[in-house]
């Protein structure tokens, strides 16, 4: 049992780096050839892990040649359109602004059940709000709305706004990340600031503290509603 | 390139490396440990015709030798072979000794034959060849 538990052990480990060493992508949104790789993997990495008898680099030899393979056909999908294309397919419009494309969903082997499902998946539940649907190679569907049902937005209502920031976390759950400290470009006392403005003690009771550029700052103490309030801009941020 | 595309980069040729010299270290050690099990064979044949027969010192020495290397082999063995695919082999060795004690010199033959087809098989059924890759 023992054998069994360090072989799970290792395998584990083994598989983990070599999902890291794919990417992300291997995570998410796949192509065609990343997903056979997937299922493969994780056939494979069953077998030697229950059945003794089998050397458990007899799992993990073929998983590292798969992912040579992988690194491989990933490299020639960069290089050549085609054979990325070969691979991979290319992108189907199925919706243009004559309609639904019939010839292109028999291509594709989808229904019209399918295209409705993917469009309500963008928010889009009338066919006629939709100028340009196109079916992507890792089966997602992408939709371009016709500009009557685009959403609004603020170029299209000229208004001046000021540009999004992203909050910097600079106290989470009870400690100063202090790696973000340099990134906002603040120091200790800033924080003695906020604290005596938002009557807070000790580092240790605060759940969250985030600020932007703008010196936007959210704080919030364990089991509290949370405070914000503005600050001084912040300096030059490190991106 | 980044730091992380040259470990990326680095970490596949690492796996090539690993995976061709996994492949090249298999073959070197199973041909060496069934070559060292045929040679002893051979030897043993020799001892029993030197002898007039299986009951002696020397065929129970060499036979005892026989399993020792089989044994010390097939612990490295065992890293890179399926158990399942070399266990007969241990077996067969094993009643070698038990035929010799028993004084039973047809069934000592058919295990020492058994043993012989085994070593001379084992690359068909095992070693890289279009047959058993499809």
């Amino acid at each position: 049992m023992l054998t069994i538990v360090f072989r799970a052990i290792i395998i584990y480990i083994v598989v983990l780096f070599l999902y890291r060493i794919m990417g992300k992508r291997q995570l998410g949104e796949m192509q065609p050839f990343e997903l056979v790789l997937t299922l493969i993997i994780a056939d494979l990495a069953t077998i030697p892990m229950a059945e003794v008898s089998v050397p458990v680099l007899h799992g993990i030899i073929p998983l590292l040649t798969l992912v040579v393979l992988h690194f491989v056909l990933a490299l020639f999908c960069k290089w050549s359109g085609k054979f990325s294309q070969f691979v991979s397919g290319k992108p189907v419009i199925v919706i243009n602004p004559k309609g639904i494309d019939y010839k292109a969903l028999k291509n594709l082997d989808i229904s019209i059940d399918d295209v409705f499902e993917s469009l309500r998946g963008s928010g889009y539940f009338k066919i006629e709000q939709v100028q340009y649907a196109i079916m992507e190679t890792n089966g997602k569907m992408s939709v371009l709305p016709k500009s009557d049902f685009a959403p609004l937005t603020v170029k299209d209502m000229k208004i001046k706004v000021e540009k999004s920031t992203i909050p910097i976390n600079i106290i989470n759950e009870g400690k100063i990340v202090k790696e973000n400290l340099k990134i906002a470009n603040i120091d200790e006392l800033t924080i003695q600031n906020i604290f005596k403005k938002a009557g807070v003690k000790k580092v240790k009771d605060v759940l969250l503290l985030t600020i932007d550029k703008a010196g936007e700052v959210y704080l919030q103490k364990y089991y509290e509603t949370y405070q914000t309030m503005t600050i001084k801009p912040l300096g030059e941020v490190k991106e | 390139m980044t730091k992380w595309l040259w470990f990326k980069l680095i970490s596949v040729l690492a796996i090539l490396a690993v995976v061709v010299g996994m492949c090249v270290l298999e073959d070197r050690i199973v041909k060496t440990s069934l070559a060292a099990v045929n040679n002893r064979c051979y030897e043993i044949e020799m001892a029993i015709e030197r002898n007039g027969g299986i009951v002696n010192g020397e065929v129970a020495s060499l036979v005892d030798n026989l399993e020792y290397q089989w044994f010390k082999d097939e612990a490295g063995m065992c890293y890179l072979v399926n158990h399942k695919n070399t266990e007969q082999l241990g077996v067969e060795i094993v009643r070698l000794k038990t035929y010799i004690d028993e004084e039973e010199e047809i069934e000592f033959y058919v295990s020492l034959n058994i043993i012989k087809n085994y070593v001379e098989t084992f690359q068909h059924f095992m070693g890289a060849g279009v047959e058993n890759i499809l």
